[in-house]
């Protein structure tokens, strides 16, 4: 069975680099659910209709998160933020390659991110 | 009369009688217009509609029904049913370091909690019903709604629903409907918190949420509380079902027609006037109007929907989950096509009457609920035999 999105997120020291990583790239466009900048773990929701999902990743340290095209701290992403995630699949979890916040789950009018 | 005219006037005749015998569609009856390969497409999608899945074929482990017409059944496949099922989320209003105000309880089993399981997961794990993580804050009860008229919704363009929204309450009616937003910011419409943005969406994660059957779009499904399912209690290969049988379903369920609203009777003439004046269409808009699609039955329609498809405040008795950004007490407005086919109102079946279901209404709604209350008995009556026309 496919455990595409709930798989156990062990955290390895030291942590390992996006580019080391040799595993085909998925993504993944939802709202940060946590930031945990010390662990440099992520998590996302997202899913299709009512069936939602985590996603949780790590986030190697030369990881580029960026915002409008600018570079971002880990830090610097809040709960509800809406981020487009690249990432692969490692034995131990799944990892980041990129990270680019595209907008708010907001309730304003404007068009969709 | 020469004889070649005679014989257009007689065509000419037999063709204004043939439209004006077409008989409107009844519940269950797809959108007229469609081509005889969308109509034999509808009717397959039926048979998969009302299919029973077996564990042996994908059923669960967890899950609330074996078929998709087990809970859409009534009058036919496709309407309501007298099941409900069980949601949780846990809402603070003052969010936790690090956390929105609402938690879906995703990565606890959640929003939706199955109330039935298989035998193998009963007899791995010992239970008869998912569990409610003590994180909830909130339990809901959802009835089942019908589908119909469900893909003329989808085809309601977005910026149909944005235009309604007035947030903030600009025009200081009391009425603030805003919209719902998926999790990649997306604006929702589908689910009593108008999570989901596309009817497509929520048939696909519906199969796995309710049936525990994996398809191409869910290709698990999903945890028992945080944890993975045990070993053995899930040994059918995914996908459970195939993408052209889903695209049946979808088909099927896209091209169910809104039940045609009835004709006025004398009683309900002067309740649909009144319905307007006593507020209730700020919000429950009798038009929506579609926009583009593929398929020509769903293109540039008038939809008699009585939705904005929009979020509003209810007031704090009906409040009971969160859902994105969707506070506890706000609610999508509930579309009244087809309303004269239920038996129970509201998003849990609370009101066992329509004039109970209006009484209910309060925050944006208050104002709406107080001058119908100020109606005349013979008054209040009109508007209920109105709303038994749609």
């Amino acid at each position: 069975m496919n455990r595409f999105v709930l798989a156990a997120f062990v955290i390895i020291a030291p942590f390992p680099s996006a580019a080391t990583a040799q595993q085909p790239t998925h993504s993944v466009q939802g709202a940060v659910r946590l930031v945990d900048v010390r662990r440099r773990a992520l998590e996302v929701t997202t899913g299709v209709g009512l069936a939602l999902r985590v996603v949780r990743l790590q986030v190697p340290a030369d990881v580029r998160v960026t915002a409008a095209g600018a570079a971002l701290p880990l830090n610097q992403l809040a709960p509800g933020d809406i981020v487009r995630v690249s990432y692969g699949a490692l034995p131990s979890g799944y990892l980041a390659y990129t990270i680019e916040r595209v907008g708010r789950m907001a309730t304003g009018v404007e068009g969709t991110p | 009369m020469s004889r070649r005219l005679g014989v257009w006037y007689v065509a000419l005749a037999l063709a204004a009688l043939s439209t004006a015998c077409r008989r409107p569609p009844q519940p269950g009856d797809p959108l007229l217009g469609l081509s005889a390969t969308e109509r034999a497409r509808f009717d397959s999608g039926r048979v998969v509609f009302d299919s029973a899945f077996t564990p042996e074929i994908g059923l669960g482990p967890l899950f609330n029904s074996d078929a998709c017409g087990e809970c859409h059944e009534e009058p036919v496949a496709g309407g309501l049913g007298d099941e409900t099922e069980r949601h949780a989320a846990a809402f603070h209003a003052v969010p936790p370091a690090g956390a929105r105000p609402c938690d879906e309880l995703v990565a606890l089993g959640g929003p939706v909690f199955q109330q039935r399981v298989t035998p193998a997961l009963r007899a791995a794990v010992g239970i008869d019903s998912e569990p409610v993580p003590p994180q909830a804050t909130g339990i809901a009860t959802r009835t089942s709604p019908d589908v119909f008229g469900f893909g003329l919704l989808d085809a309601v363009p977005d910026s149909a629903i944005l235009v309604l929204a007035d947030p903030d309450d600009r025009d200081g009616d009391g009425i603030s409907g805003r919209p719902n937003r998926f999790f990649d910011g997306r604006i929702g419409r589908f689910g009593r918190k108008a999570l989901v943005p596309t009817l497509r969406e929520f048939n696909d994660g519906a199969f796995v949420i309710e049936q525990g059957v994996t398809n191409p779009a869910v290709l698990d499904e999903g945890t028992f509380g945080d944890r993975p399912f045990p070993m053995g209690t899930d040994p059918t290969p995914e996908p459970e079902l195939s993408r052209a049988g889903i695209d049946l379903v979808d088909f099927f369920v896209r091209l169910l027609a809104p039940p045609a609203p009835q004709r006025l009777s004398r009683e309900a003439r002067p309740g649909r006037e009144l319905f307007a004046r006593v507020g209730c269409d700020g919000c429950h808009i009798p038009a929506l109007q579609t926009g583009d699609s593929p398929v020509a039955a769903l293109r540039r329609r008038e939809v008699a929907a009585y939705t904005d498809l929009l979020l509003h405040d209810m007031g704090p008795e009906l409040a009971d989950i969160c859902f994105g950004l969707a506070t506890p007490s706000e609610f999508r407005t509930e579309p009244l096509m087809g309303v004269r086919l239920m038996a129970r109102f509201l998003h849990d079946g609370r009101a066992t009457t329509l004039e109970q279901a209006i009484e209910m209404h309060a925050g944006e709604a208050a104002r709406s609920r107080d001058r119908f209350r100020t109606l005349t008995a013979e008054e209040r009556a009109a508007v209920v035999a109105f709303l038994k026309t749609l």
